[in-house]
């Protein structure tokens, strides 16, 4: 029942890939190598609100607690390079596994609850281990945690910075997108849906919506640390502020703006939020009352977020 | 034996105790009646049954299977489904999408997230095959919750059938709806008593004299007769509390 997909949107995201694989290449022509850095950081950004989109936006779990596992993530590279671990994919990998297992112990505590109450409790654990990361004296507590020396990403690879960070960080970002693409229409994808929709009656069908929201919403954690662990690559700093409520409510207006439950909702809403932030930065201290301003607008003038504007632009509310 | 036993069940919220310690037996191919005032304990019941509340005591088996323990979805796999007295249908997705979560309920681990599930192709036969049932393949590409809402309800009963259900709990199936749309689900109850047995909660006591084999009558939450139709309807207790307007009438 899915409608073929137009050539336009076959092409397009290969176009994009291609387009971002080249930027790097391009940007020093132009002048603008400041911007590979930008985009970089921007890729990783999407990478935390696909995971909060996932829950949200196909699960309809209103976490406010993703930054929470951006941090663990960041963390735990920080752990591994403290004891002198300096493979980049091993220390992504444990990253991954450890925010998982954070998830894990998480969410069977905060999934016996819903709606605003499932909101509080994951700030709440979110702010726990933000209150974690400052009293962690031996990795800088408040200061913050420097990486000196960058990771290694091996196979002749080298050194897990500039742009070949941008390139592994473009091309896990573009596995995700892929691979979540996949899950909206696998047998999961459908029950997550259905679950957001109508829990009661998915249990009364017979499935376990208990262990289907658990696993989203551990694998979303995952990748959230995932995100973490390149963001500690990427500012060769972590600090606790990575884990203040404020960014995870970030991660929430960039999911809403982009599309909730969208493909392109967070792919499009962090780069309209970070390229929002970055040109108002440019020409005013006070860039927060127009961005505001913006924001508003956007939401009235898209509901559904830009990416239903893009993807069915007939579809009505 | 029974296909059906509850035996001693108990709730109570509060002070409030909701349901007093009912027993029910549902025979094979039977349609078993619960009926009652309004408050009398019988959604609680159903809810108790289906797994939604959990029990403060009794015990529940369904063809010699223990439920009383089992969460809801695992009572669904041994047999036992329900439909909901308010429509649950996914009302933004088309009938024929309805149904097939419903049938891939069924068919296996949800947890299978590589493969795109359009390839399920006999999922596609099973969920057509629901919507004959029901009568509904006419309008397979309908958003459910556009449909009239006799067919929302006839979409639920489907849902319900997914489950190839031993026992179907079907709670107030006929609420809301015109004579017309009453007389399509009555037919379709009747249809349905060969494939399952139907514990049938209902106000509309027509319906009831003509579909039910037995009938039990809760009363703040304690059972107060069960028996036949003819026996039910000549029950002096029954009457009074229940029945009395409308015998008198």
């Amino acid at each position: 029942m899915t409608p073929t997909p137009s050539r336009t949107a076959r092409v397009f995201p290969w176009a994009l890939l291609a387009a971002l694989a080249l930027f790097p290449l391009l940007a020093p022509i132009f002048g603008l190598d400041y911007y590979v850095g930008f985009v970089r950081h921007g890729l990783i950004v999407t990478i935390a609100a696909t995971s909060l989109n996932f829950i949200l936006g196909y699960g309809g779990m209103a976490a406010l607690g993703q930054a929470g596992f951006i941090g663990v993530g960041a963390y735990t590279v920080v752990a591994l390079v403290e004891a002198g671990f300096t493979s980049a994919w091993g220390a992504w990998a444990a990253a991954f596994g450890v925010s998982a297992a954070v998830a894990a112990a998480i969410g069977v505590v905060s999934l016996r609850t819903r709606g605003v109450y499932f909101l509080m409790i994951t700030l709440a654990f979110a702010a726990m281990l933000h209150h974690l990361g400052v009293s962690l004296r031996i990795w800088g507590g408040d200061d913050g945690y420097g990486l000196y020396a960058p990771l290694d990403l091996g196979m002749g690879l080298g050194d897990a910075q500039g742009r070949t960070l941008y390139w592994v960080v473009l091309a896990l970002a573009a596995l995700l997108f892929a691979f979540l693409n996949r899950v909206a229409v696998s047998r999961f994808g459908y029950a997550l849906r259905g679950i957001r929709d109508n829990e009661t009656c998915m249990e009364a069908l017979g499935y376990p919506v208990q262990w289907i929201k658990f696993a989203a919403f551990v694998a979303a954690g995952a990748v959230a640390g995932l995100a973490g662990a390149l963001l500690a690559c990427h500012n060769r700093f972590v600090s606790p502020s990575l884990m203040h409520w404020t960014e995870s409510a970030t991660l929430l207006v960039i999911v809403v703006i982009g599309g909730l439950g969208r493909r392109w909702g967070a792919p499009l809403g962090a780069a309209v939020w970070l390229t929002l932030t970055e040109t108002l930065k440019l020409y005013t201290e006070y860039w927060r009352w127009p961005l505001g301003l913006l924001l508003i607008l956007i939401v009235f003038l898209a509901p559904r977020g830009l990416a239903a504007l893009v993807e069915d632009p007939g579809e009505t509310a | 034996m029974s296909l059906f036993v509850a035996e001693d069940l108990f709730k109570h919220f509060g002070g409030l105790v909701a349901v007093d310690h009912v027993s029910l037996a549902v025979e094979p191919g039977e349609v078993h009646a619960l009926i009652g005032p309004n408050g009398a304990g019988k959604t609680t019941l159903v809810n108790l049954i289906s797994g939604l509340l959990p029990l403060d005591a009794g015990r529940l088996t369904l063809d010699g299977v223990e439920l009383t323990a089992l969460p809801p979805h695992r009572r669904v796999r041994h047999g036992l489904a329900r439909c909901f007295q308010i429509t649950s249908v996914f009302g933004q997705d088309p009938v024929f999408d309805n149904l097939l979560l419903a049938v891939q309920a069924q068919a296996g681990s949800s947890f299978r997230c590589l493969r795109r599930r359009a390839t399920e192709s006999a999922w596609h036969d099973r969920a057509l095959a629901l919507a004959r049932t029901v009568g509904l393949d006419e309008v397979l590409d309908r958003a459910a919750g556009a449909l009239p809402h006799g067919a929302q309800r006839q979409l639920d009963v489907a849902l319900a059938l997914a489950a190839r259900p031993k026992l179907l709990l079907l709670d107030e199936p006929l609420a809301g709806m015109g004579p017309e749309e009453s007389a399509q689900m009555v037919a379709l109850i009747q249809r349905l008593r060969t494939e399952t047995a139907i514990l049938l909660i209902e106000h509309d006591m027509d319906a009831v004299f003509q579909l039910a084999d037995r009938i039990s009558v809760l009363d703040y939450g304690r059972l107060l007769a069960s028996g036949d139709v003819a026996y039910i309807r000549d029950h002096p207790e029954v009457q009074a509390v229940y029945l009395g307007a409308e015998a008198a009438a």
